[in-house]
């Protein structure tokens, strides 16, 4: 067992700065994960060249892999630093932040064109109306509920957009987890009555014609969402809408 | 809000489907047709350039239709490959390979098929002999081993992104939704892939060696076949 952890970090000090590469050593102590010895080394912030250096940034949450706060490329895999344990990593452990989104200053990056990803799709139930939604409490069966659930689980994290060959800063691309996201609510009982819209709104640019189904997506998904079977779906979906929208008036 | 009718969406189903119909089946057809080049030079000449020029109405709309087509489809296609950052020295999934590949074909077989459109159809109406005999004319080209591994990467290349096309084609219009679905149509479509494929390099292999006492431009007229000295006899009586 190596008597260290050893770090190779690539840092920016600003967005408009440009990345540079830093390596770290700390003393070995079992049961580590990246960002627990993050923390010790934002205590210790010595480069292995004995130079005090401005400590390293990231963000993190809820230290449970449900926020998506955390996530990284941490040996060149996108995952959540929070669950990603020293002990299973290949050393020196190189920790870059997300390529896919713009850098504010090291390992942190900002994610907000996912949240407005989410905002353009409509991925939420109105309950909100001058009508009743419906009186009692919907019964979903619950096989199709376990279904759905696997789709509630997506934490926006990025890690789908990161591997996503046709998501990045050139490409109006919504990215795969909003399009679970629209396949989720479309099958709600109450957000299904909203099922045109949101269709409507990946029927455009940037919507689910500008995915390439190389399914990355669901191979690095954290959470195992059957991402891939939301796209299919809703390829269904969008189809049988097209079928409406153009003849049915 | 419903602003159903996107000029976005349907500019990519359009393309899906120009790339099945009328190119895709075209494609299926061109291989058939010219696998049918082992049976030699008279039979090529005669049967299948003759036969579709014959048995084909409206000959010249279906061909501009079919460039025009091959064109819009080609065209688009490449708006689709400026969009994409290919990302498979990082990730290695099989359908990330398939991806990439499928924008690789893209560009080879649009240039192949200009290519191949120039000195086999265009050479047609620029030159008597090539009209007159196609086979031959082939049979020259094939001379040249650039030219096979040109026709291999041409003919490898465009099967692979019709196989593949039929692939995404299951996924895009809603037909193989789920894994398992997806995992059998793949299965297929690698069969489709295969199967033309061979078809393909039948062809190249019937121009190389056709049948025996066919292999030499005119050589049939001299010496004569069978079924040639049949109706030669039978005009005459």
């Amino acid at each position: 067992m190596s008597s260290e952890i050893k770090f190779k970090i690539k840092r920016q000090d600003g967005p408009n700065n440009s990345p540079y590469w830093e390596e770290f050593a700390m003393p070995y102590a079992p049961s580590h994960n990246v960002v627990s010895a993050l923390m010790y080394l934002r205590e210790h912030p010595i480069n292995t060249r004995g130079e005090r250096v401005r400590p390293v940034v990231w963000d993190c949450n809820c230290m449970e892999e449900v926020c998506g706060a955390c996530t990284m490329l941490i040996n060149g895999v996108p995952k959540q630093s929070c669950a990603a344990l020293v002990d299973d990593l290949a050393q020196p452990i190189v920790l870059e932040p997300l390529t896919k989104f713009p850098v504010v200053r090291d390992l942190q990056v900002d994610r907000s064109r996912m949240f407005d990803a989410l905002r353009m799709t409509k991925a939420w139930v109105p309950i909100d109306g001058t009508y009743d939604i419906h009186v009692h409490a919907p019964i979903i069966d619950p096989k199709v509920q376990q279904e759905r659930y696997e789709f509630s689980r997506c934490m926006t994290c990025g890690c789908c957009m990161e591997a996503c060959p046709q998501y990045h800063p050139d490409s109006a691309f919504v990215g795969p987890a909003p399009l679970g996201q629209v396949y989720l609510h479309n099958a709600h009982p109450t957000g299904r009555f909203f099922r045109d819209d949101r269709l409507h709104s990946i029927m455009g640019e940037g919507g689910l014609t500008d995915c390439g189904n190389a399914q990355n997506c669901v191979q690095v998904c954290p959470k195992n969402i059957p991402l891939t079977t939301a796209i299919g779906g809703l390829g269904r979906q969008t189809t049988m809408q097209m079928f409406k929208d153009i003849f049915m008036k | 809000m419903a602003d159903s009718l996107n000029a976005h969406f349907l500019t990519r189903k359009i393309h899906s489907l120009l790339g099945l119909v009328p190119v895709g089946a075209f494609l299926v057809f061109h291989l058939w047709e010219n696998s049918q080049a082992r049976f030699g030079a008279e039979h090529f000449n005669e049967h299948v350039v003759e036969g579709i020029a014959v048995a084909l109405n409206y000959k010249v709309i279906v061909e501009l239709t079919l460039a025009c087509a091959i064109l819009a489809h080609g065209i688009y296609g490449l708006v689709i490959w400026w969009q994409s950052k290919p990302n498979i020295t990082q990730y290695h999934y099989g359908a990330n390979y398939r991806y990439y590949l499928q924008r690789v074909t893209s560009l080879t077989t649009f240039a192949f098929i200009i290519w191949h459109v120039y000195h086999t159809r265009i050479m047609v109406e620029l030159d008597e002999e090539v009209a007159r005999d196609l086979f031959t004319h082939m049979q020259r080209l094939y001379a040249d081993p650039w030219i096979i591994v040109l026709y291999v990467i041409g003919i490898v290349g465009a099967t692979f992104h019709l196989a593949n096309g039929l692939w995404l084609a299951g996924i895009t219009w809603g037909v193989t939704t789920h894994p398992r679905a997806q995992r059998i149509s793949a299965a297929a479509c690698g069969a489709v892939f295969l199967l033309l494929t061979t078809i393909g390099f039948h062809s190249i292999y019937g121009f190389k060696y056709p049948y025996e006492g066919e292999d030499q431009p005119g050589h049939a007229d001299v010496i004569g076949d069978p079924t040639a000295s049949d109706l030669d006899q039978h005009r005459s009586t």
